[in-house]
């Protein structure tokens, strides 16, 4: 890796630098001119067609992805358990976003996460290594530090830098798949919270405060897509679940560019069945980085 | 006029490949453990100090026939193990053949003596009694495959070791090796040996280049007892005298030697006394302490540990979680043992691969469902230094990684800022709280040892009914 992957990441930060500050703000905007909503619920039994869905209501994902690109789909894998238990991103969904980024003639798709399990065992597990390998992404480790490089965070409070993966530093198009599920310290996590898969170190986060720190993942580069798998939503023991871990059927998948949106909503799922919701998300937008508030949104509510 | 036994000077050639194929089959599996964990398994399986520590301390069937086996064959081939399958020996001879070529003045042939015995049978007895020090520091396969927190006692004595090498050859392993000792007295009497015919002329360069010090040109006699077969004699004799072959009849022994019955003797008393002695008297060298350290799954006790481990760190290398390692405490009932050191790493729930591979059941087997349960260590709690009270913060890492639910986040002390609970009775003692927990240098919370393994009575059940189902967007 070395020098050439390096000099790629900074040429691949430095730009996603100049888009994620203007186009990354303007999207909204964008996305009225050209009539699409600034978020998309659907509702239905499979999460592939919802997706469909989904994507056909904001315009088709080849205005996010395009042929040659290098795309990076960051599930949730952190977890070393079944994916019936719904602590990992469904592995059918990551199969067909993939097979979906092919198609778009995207240049190399990749697939990785800096695990809280030991990471052989969550790949594995997850059922999501097999699954991407097959819909023809390259699985790349991330256990490491050598994988990541320190970044210095444009406009910070709390983390002046942190260690953003290299292929997260490398791709034109980042599409952030998680899933959505309770969180003991987070109080949830969606969108925002799975970008700490994204980096090497942690521990900072959680001494200067998840609230604070979570929106600040986002200013160096933000996602492209935000998609939540919110099929099946852990309310309790999350994020990794336990023996008695209580799940709301929800059957939704909520996307979106702006995560803090997708948060957002995300949280009123869960609010339904009780579950608070966190400090980071108003922060977020507060500091100007989403749009919290559902009623300004132009949303689009749909069934597949 | 007596036949030459034939001069097998292809063999010194074969010798030298296996010796170099061992060698360079360790290095490879040690430049990086996690990946050739299938090569380092090999070893300890078929390492002979491991199957005779093995014999010492567990006498599981499985060693026991490996020991017959190994000793039915140096019975008939002499010490072929020290020759091709030790990568020690390997290493040693490397050393050896390096001093051959910088100094003249090589070997020369030393007499067998009975205190060769000493340390080896002094070694095994220790080790019968839980006492791992002696064999852990020296026994060749637990000296090269050592992989430790606090490396630096086991690279001196492998120094110590590799620089006897160099100057006494194979001194090492016949008066300090434990295997070295019992294979040289089953192969005093071997069938197939070297042997000097009466073509010999007395010229010396066989005893200039044994590195065993055990063929004296003077009586024409090889000792096969401490002979370790490397065959450089034969590969230096000008006229073919020397030879590999069967012994038809008794030969002229060399004069000094004498057969060590004390020695074996003393090996067949430690053997006897470990089959009849019951496990906790064995132990009993091991003192009550107040803390005990985190054991491997299935370990079950110390005592039990003590009286089956080898310290052949197939567990320790093969732990995918790297939160295995040799214990670096200076205590001589504790020195290298694997421990789980929950600041490296925890141990993963429906991970059993450590009781998989250990050769002499140390760890007893556990299956996945039995390890959900199985309880390692007891989790500790000081909320004074969580960084919830502390910095007002939201964190919840511990909780995060449980996997059993024992500690839990909920309203404490600090308002909208959930902190750590616990609920002792779910916890197995993985170690992950403690290993994710931000607090430093010390954790705010953390996994102590038990003196006893256990399985918890309890487990959270999933609840009843179905999932709770959302009608319509909330949103």
């Amino acid at each position: 890796m070395e020098r050439r992957t390096f000099l790629k990441g900074i040429a691949g930060g430095v730009a996603a630098l100049g888009i994620g500050g203007t186009v990354g703000r303007s999207m909204p905007a964008l996305a009225q001119e050209a009539q699409f909503p600034d978020l998309v619920a659907v509702r239905g039994e499979s999460l592939p067609a919802m997706f469909d869905r989904a994507l056909e209501a904001l315009g088709g994902l080849g205005r996010y992805v395009k042929s040659g690109q290098t795309v990076l789909v960051k599930p949730n894998m952190g977890w070393a358990v079944a994916p019936e238990l719904a602590a990992n991103t469904n592995p059918e969904l990551i199969a067909h976003i993939i097979k979906n980024c092919i198609n778009l003639g995207a240049k190399k798709v990749y697939v990785f996460d800096n695990t809280c399990d030991n990471w052989a065992s969550a790949y594995k597990d997850s059922g999501l290594e097999a699954a991407s390998m097959e819909a023809g992404a390259t699985v790349a480790p991330a256990n490491g530090s050598g994988y990541f490089q320190e970044v210095e965070i444009p406009g910070s409070q709390y983390l002046s830098t942190t260690e953003l993966h290299e292929l997260y530093l490398e791709a034109d198009c980042v599409l952030n798949v998680p899933v959505l599920k309770n969180h003991g310290g987070a109080k949830i996590t969606a969108a925002m919270k799975n970008l700490m898969g994204a980096i090497w170190s942690r521990g900072p986060l959680h001494r200067k405060g998840l609230d604070e720190t979570i929106p600040e993942l986002l200013l160096y580069k933000k996602p492209t897509l935000n998609v939540v798998d919110a099929y099946r939503v852990m309310l309790s023991g999350g994020p990794r679940g336990r023996g008695d871990s209580k799940y709301l059927l929800s059957k939704m998948l909520v996307a979106s560019p702006d995560a803090v949106a997708c948060d957002s909503a995300c949280a009123a799922i869960m609010a339904g069945s009780g579950v608070s919701t966190p400090d980071y998300i108003a922060n977020a937008a507060a500091r100007g980085i989403g749009v919290a508030d559902l009623s300004t949104l132009n949303i689009q509510r749909l069934t597949a | 006029m007596q036949k030459k036994p034939r001069p097998h000077r292809s063999l010194v050639w074969v010798r030298r490949a296996a010796a170099t194929l061992v060698l360079a089959l360790l290095a490879w599996g040690l430049s990086s453990p996690g990946q050739h964990s299938a090569i380092l398994a090999y070893f300890p399986k078929t390492q002979f100090g491991q199957i005779l520590a093995g014999l010492v301390s567990s006498g599981a069937l499985s060693v026991v026939l490996l020991f017959l086996a190994y000793a039915l064959l140096t019975y008939v081939f002499g010490r072929f193990f020290c020759a091709f399958l030790c990568p020690l020996g390997a290493a040693l001879d490397l050393l050896a053949l390096l001093r051959r070529k910088a100094r003249p003045r090589r070997f020369a042939f030393k007499p067998g003596a009975l205190w060769r015995g000493f340390a080896p049978i002094a070694i095994l007895l220790l080790l019968w009694a839980g006492v791992t020090l002696p064999f852990g520091l020296l026994e060749p396969y637990s000296l090269l495959a050592g992989k430790s927190l606090s490396p630096w006692l086991p690279s001196v004595t492998l120094a110590i070791v590799l620089v006897s090498g160099y100057l006494m050859g194979r001194a090492f392993c016949n008066s300090v090796c434990p295997a070295g000792f019992v294979l040289g007295l089953i192969a005093r009497d071997s069938r197939f040996r070297l042997r000097l015919s009466e073509g010999c002329v007395s010229c010396g360069a066989c005893e200039r280049v044994c590195p065993a010090s055990c063929v004296s040109v003077k009586d024409k006699a090889l000792d096969p007892g401490r002979c370790v077969l490397c065959l450089e004699c034969v590969s230096v004799c000008p006229n073919g005298s020397l030879g590999y072959a069967w012994a038809k009849r008794p030969l002229p022994r060399a004069a000094s030697e004498r057969r060590p019955f004390l020695a074996g003797l003393g090996l067949a008393a430690v053997i006897g006394a470990a089959y009849a002695t019951p496990e906790h008297l064995r132990a009993g060298i091991i003192r009550e302490r107040e803390t005990y350290p985190v054991l491997p799954p299935g370990a079950m006790s110390l005592a039990h540990l003590n009286a089956h481990c080898t310290l052949c760190h197939t567990c320790v290398r093969a732990c995918p979680n790297e939160a295995l390692h040799p214990c670096p405490e200076p205590d001589p009932a504790l020195w290298r043992k694997p421990v789980l050191i929950a600041a490296k790493g925890f141990c993963q729930y429906d991970c059993i691969e450590c009781t998989l591979v250990c050769p002499t059941k140390a760890l007893v087997s556990i299956t996945v469902d039995e390890k959900h349960v199985f309880r390692l260590a007891q989790v500790r709690l000081k909320l004074d230094k969580c960084i919830v009270v502390t910095n007002r913060t939201s964190c919840g890492a511990c909780a995060e990684l449980c996997p059993t639910g024992a500690v839990y986040m909920d309203e404490g002390r600090v308002p909208n800022r959930p902190e750590p609970f616990l609920k002792e009775e779910l916890c197995i003692g993985c170690g992950a709280c403690q290993k994710s927990c931000p607090v430093a240098p010390m954790p705010a919370i953390w996994i102590s040892g038990l003196k006893y393994q256990d399985m918890l009575a309890k487990r959270l059940e999933r609840p009843e009914g179905p999932d709770e189902v959302l009608e319509d967007f909330p949103f």
